[in-house]
Formats: structure tokens, C-alpha cells, sequence
């Protein structure tokens, strides 16, 4: 054993110095620094959790907005339809009181003419007819009894007319 | 290659490179064999035990010294302990750097534990396998620092006798003069007892190696003249040559101040003791007195039971054993390396196995905690638990 060195007060040196080294670091280093770490991986569990609760969270209020957006955008749609087909009608009627205001503002126009027309015919044929016998009792004076002459234009202008229509 | 010449930088370190390899092997031993040497060390005095430093006191169990490794341990020790009370004062929820770097080493060790031991004895093994493994990290560590086995005292032929259980052996030079002032007072039988002492142990003291020391400033340092490499002879052989040893030359050995603790059988086997004491502490209060017991005086199980009890005993004791040695033996030889590299080939020899005694100083602290992890993990365990439940 001397041959070694192995000593017993040498040994019990080293084992007295081990044991206070042991004892030591056991008070001074592990103890507060393994509960800080403890301390903190809760901590850190703590925030994970957390951080778990708030992205679920998130999750579910970002699908609520998805959903609200959604609906949004549906009921946007419908009174998008709503007003098209509204608009649409609203057209339609419009056109159709609109062509039907025309057309009988055509039809009165029309009827005013022919009976513009009518009128004037008459009074030229009336006017034409005095003209007519006017002119012949100046030309024949009274080779013809006025009654005579007037039945004789007649014809004639109603020849004329069937002729001119 | 023109490339690394032009450029100065470059060019300078090839040079200097080249000149530290040159010096390293002409000014090492494998030079002094060619005339050169001049930066020998001598191979310092390879020795098992620890260097007495200062003289201690005697105690009932035997005189107590204050040796080279236990101040080794001390300044270890001391070194943890402020770093602790460092981390200690410094404790914050967001750690510093040292805080950081010891949480990181730690956690890991915890992890293992809880690996190793189970989660509810984790905490309980946690502060001794971390404490072992810190603490010989440190010391091996410490013991690669320049100044370790070579900064030291020399110490005097009769000192070395005495270390070799040689008790009455005197320096003839001191002798000497002790001889002539004793003759002048009383001239009765002292040369008659100094011849007797002469033939006594001149028989033991030729087996021992010395070191010759030129004297270097008077400065008790391990720096030494080239001469000392080829100087290395017993004492038989230097009287031959040189005539009385304390004539104009003192011999002696190099006795460090400081060296590697684990170097010391004293201190792997107090730290193997700790461990097992606490293993089988752990035992008993896990078990019970009985169940530990049982493992090892078994007599349910028949003499073939009784048996294995027996042999687990052995097999405890041999762990305190292996224990000790690998540890003393991986940092001894590594010592023993390093020395013999600084002689062969002083400044480049060495680095190489500065990484591995590094390495080897870091593997045997882990081998050391993880040994003793497993085998509290297995004494916390009932043996026949396994088979009949």
C-alpha cells in the first residue's frame, strides 16, 4: 500500500475534502439552480399552454369571421340579384310604358293626319267644286241650268277622285 | 506555393513554424543524443505516490503531510466553489453566460439520471454523480496547466532515502562536515559510525535513481542544464564518477509543488469510497435493511443463493477497486505522457496529447459519474423483484 502512496490519513483527508466539496456544491449550486430550472419549465409549460389556448382561440375567431364573411358575402349576392332583377323589371316596365306612350302617340299622330287629310280633301273638293262651276258658269254661262252643271262636276270630281285615291 | 511566400504573413508564420520545429527536435532529446539538447528538460523522477510538500503532524493512524495532490484538490475545490457562489449571487430566470453553460451541463446530467434511475430517484442520485463528474473534470483539467509536475522543490538525497524507507541515510557531503566539527569535539567512535552507516544502506541507495541538479539561480525551479539529460544515474554509479554526491553538486529530486490529484491512489480511492458508501446508503434506505442485505447474505435461496451473496460482495469490492484504478491509471499515464513528450520533443511533442489528456480527463469523469449512476440505479432495485412479482 505505501508503495502505492495510499495513506490513511492522506485517504481521510481526501474523502473529508470530497464530502465538503460534495456537500457544498449540493447547498450552494444545485439546489437553487435545479429549482430554477424546475421553476422555469413550468414556467415554459405555463406559456406553452398558453400559447396553445390562444392560437385555438384564434383559430375558432378566425372561423367565426370566415363564417360572418361568409354570409356576408351571400347576403351581398342576393341583394345584388335583388337589385339586378329589380333594375331588370323596372326596365322592362319602363320600356314597355315607353312603347306603348310612343305607339299611341304614333297612332294619335296618324289619326290627326288622315284627318287633317280627310279634311283638307273635303274642303279642296268642296272649294274645287265652287271653283269648278264658278269657272263654268263664266265659261257657258247659261247654256246650263245651274242644277245640270252641278250634278255634271259632281261626276266629274267623283271620277276624279276615285281615279286620284 | 509562391503564393504562401510573397505573402509576408504568411511567409513569417511558415518561418516560425519551421524554426519552433527545428529548435523542438534538435533542442529535445533525440537532438542531445547529436550534441544539441538545449532545451532539454530532464524526465522528471516518475513516482506512485504523491510528493510530501509541507510537514504535517502525527496522528493515531499515522503521520500526516501536506502532499502536492491534496493542495491540488484544494485549490479544485476552491475554484468550484466560487464559481458556484458566483452563479449563486448571479441567479436570474434569464441566465448569464456561466449560469447558462452550467444549466446546459446539468440538465444534462439530470436528463440521464432520470434515464438511467427512473424519474423518483433521479433528484436523489442527481448531486453526487454531478459532483463526481464535475470535480474530476476540474481536477484533471488543472493537472494539464503548466506548472503541474514541474514547478517544485528539490529535494535533498536524504529526503528521497527516507522516501524509500531508507531512514539513515546522511548526504556525505553534510556528513562531512558534520564529521570534522564532531571530530573536533569528540573524537571517540564517529568515524567508526559513519563508516558503519556508509556500508548500511549504500546496498539499499544503488537501486535509486537520481536527477542531478545544477544549481540555476538558486531558484528552486526544474529548470536545468542539458547536462542533466544524460545524468540520470544511481548512486552507486555517480560516486563512481563524481566522487561524494554533496561534492560541488547537490542531487536531488524535483517535488512538485502542485500535481494532478488524481494522480493520487489517495484520491480516486476516497471518491470510489464516497460513491459506494452512498450507493449502497441509497440501498438500504430504497430497500430497507433487509432487502439490501438480502442481496448479498442470502439464505432463502438455497447455498447456491448463499453463493451468489458471497460473490456479489466480491463483486462490490472490486468495484471501489476498478473504480480507483481506471481513474489513477488514464490521468497517471496520461501524466507520464506528457512528461515524456516535453522531454522528447520539447514545445510541438506535446500538443497533441494535450487535446487527448483533455479528452481522456473528460471521458474518465464521465465513466467515473455514469458508473456510479448505474450502479445506484441498480441497488435501488430489489434483486429477486424481477423474478417473482
Amino acid at each position: 500500500m505505501g508503495d502505492l502512496g495510499i495513506n490513511l490519513p492522506g485517504l481521510i483527508t481526501q474523502i473529508i475534502s470530497f464530502v465538503i466539496l460534495f456537500v457544498i456544491l449540493s447547498k450552494v449550486l444545485y439546489k437553487p439552480l435545479v429549482a430554477m430550472l424546475d421553476q422555469r419549465a413550468e414556467k415554459i409549460t405555463a406559456g406553452l399552454e398558453a400559447a396553445e389556448r390562444a392560437k385555438e382561440e384564434a383559430a375558432k375567431s378566425e372561423e367565426s369571421i370566415q363564417e360572418q364573411l361568409q354570409e356576408a358575402r351571400a347576403e351581398g349576392q342576393k341583394l345584388v340579384t335583388q337589385a339586378r332583377e329589380t333594375a331588370d323589371r323596372f326596365r322592362e316596365e319602363e320600356m314597355t310604358k315607353v312603347r306603348e306612350e310612343l305607339e299611341a302617340e304614333r297612332a294619335r299622330a296618324e289619326s290627326n293626319i288622315q284627318r287633317e287629310r280627310d279634311a283638307a280633301i273635303e274642303e279642296l273638293r268642296k272649294e274645287f267644286a265652287g271653283l269648278a262651276i264658278t269657272a263654268a258658269e263664266k265659261v257657258v254661262k247659261t247654256s246650263l241650268d245651274e242644277e245640270g252643271h252641278r250634278a255634271l262636276i259632281e261626276g266629274v270630281l267623283n271620277d276624279e277622285g276615285s281615279r286620284n285615291n | 506555393m509562391s503564393k504562401i511566400l510573397g505573402n509576408p504573413r504568411m511567409l513569417a508564420i511558415v518561418i516560425i513554424c519551421t524554426l519552433v520545429f527545428g529548435a523542438s527536435i534538435l533542442g529535445g532529446a533525440l537532438g542531445s543524443a547529436f550534441g544539441f539538447g538545449f532545451f532539454a528538460s530532464s524526465l522528471p523522477a516518475i513516482q506512485l505516490p504523491a510528493e510530501k510538500v509541507a510537514d504535517g503532524f502525527s496522528t493515531p493512524v499515522g503521520k500526516w503531510d501536506v502532499m502536492n495532490t491534496m493542495i491540488t484538490t484544494w485549490l479544485a475545490m476552491l475554484f468550484l466553489i466560487l464559481i458556484s457562489l458566483r452563479i449563486r449571487k448571479n441567479l436570474k430566470d434569464v441566465p448569464g453566460r456561466l449560469q447558462a453553460l452550467f444549466e446546459v451541463i446539468m440538465e444534462f446530467f439530470l436528463g440521464l439520471c432520470e434515464q438511467i434511475a427512473g424519474k423518483e430517484h433521479a433528484r436523489r442520485f442527481f448531486p453526487l454523480v454531478f459532483t463526481i463528474f464535475i470535480f474530476i473534470v476540474i481536477a484533471n483539467w488543472m493537472g494539464i496547466l503548466p506548472g503541474f509536475g514541474t514547478v517544485g522543490r528539490i529535494a535533498a538525497p536524504e529526503e528521497i532515502a527516507h522516501h524509500h524507507d531508507i531512514h539513515d541515510y546522511h548526504d556525505p557531503a553534510l556528513a562531512d562536515s558534520q564529521h570534522k566539527a564532531a571530530e573536533s569535539k569528540v573524537e571517540k567512535h564517529d568515524a567508526h559510525h559513519t563508516d558503519s552507516h556508509e556500508g548500511d544502506h549504500g546496498a539499499h541507495l544503488d537501486s535509486v535513481k537520481l536527477h542531478i541538479f545544477t544549481d540555476y539561480q538558486s531558484l528552486p525551479i526544474a529548470a536545468l542544464s542539458p547536462a542533466s539529460l544524460n545524468e540520470e544515474v544511481t548512486f552507486a554509479e555517480y560516486n563512481e564518477k563524481h566522487g561524494d554526491v554533496g561534492v560541488g553538486k547537490r542531487a536531488g529530486h524535483l517535488v512538485p509543488f502542485l500535481r494532478s490529484a488524481n494522480t493520487d491512489l489517495n484520491m480516486s480511492l476516497a471518491i470510489a469510497i464516497v460513491a459506494m458508501v452512498m450507493v449502497h446508503f441509497w440501498g438500504l434506505s430504497i430497500l430497507g435493511i433487509f432487502g439490501h442485505i438480502g442481496k448479498f447474505i442470502n439464505f432463502k435461496a438455497g447455498p447456491i443463493g448463499f453463493f451468489v451473496g458471497l460473490l456479489e460482495i466480491i463483486g462490490e469490492v472490486g468495484r471501489v477497486i476498478s473504480f480507483t484504478f481506471r481513474l489513477f491509471g488514464n490521468i497517471f499515464a496520461g501524466e507520464v505522457l506528457l512528461m515524456a513528450m516535453a522531454f522528447l520533443l520539447p514545445f510541438i511533442g506535446i500538443l497533441p496529447f494535450l487535446g487527448l489528456e483533455l479528452f481522456v480527463g473528460l471521458i474518465q469523469a464521465f465513466v467515473f459519474s455514469m458508473l456510479t449512476l448505474v450502479f445506484a440505479a441498480m441497488a435501488s432495485v430489489s434483486h429477486d423483484g424481477g423474478d417473482h412479482h
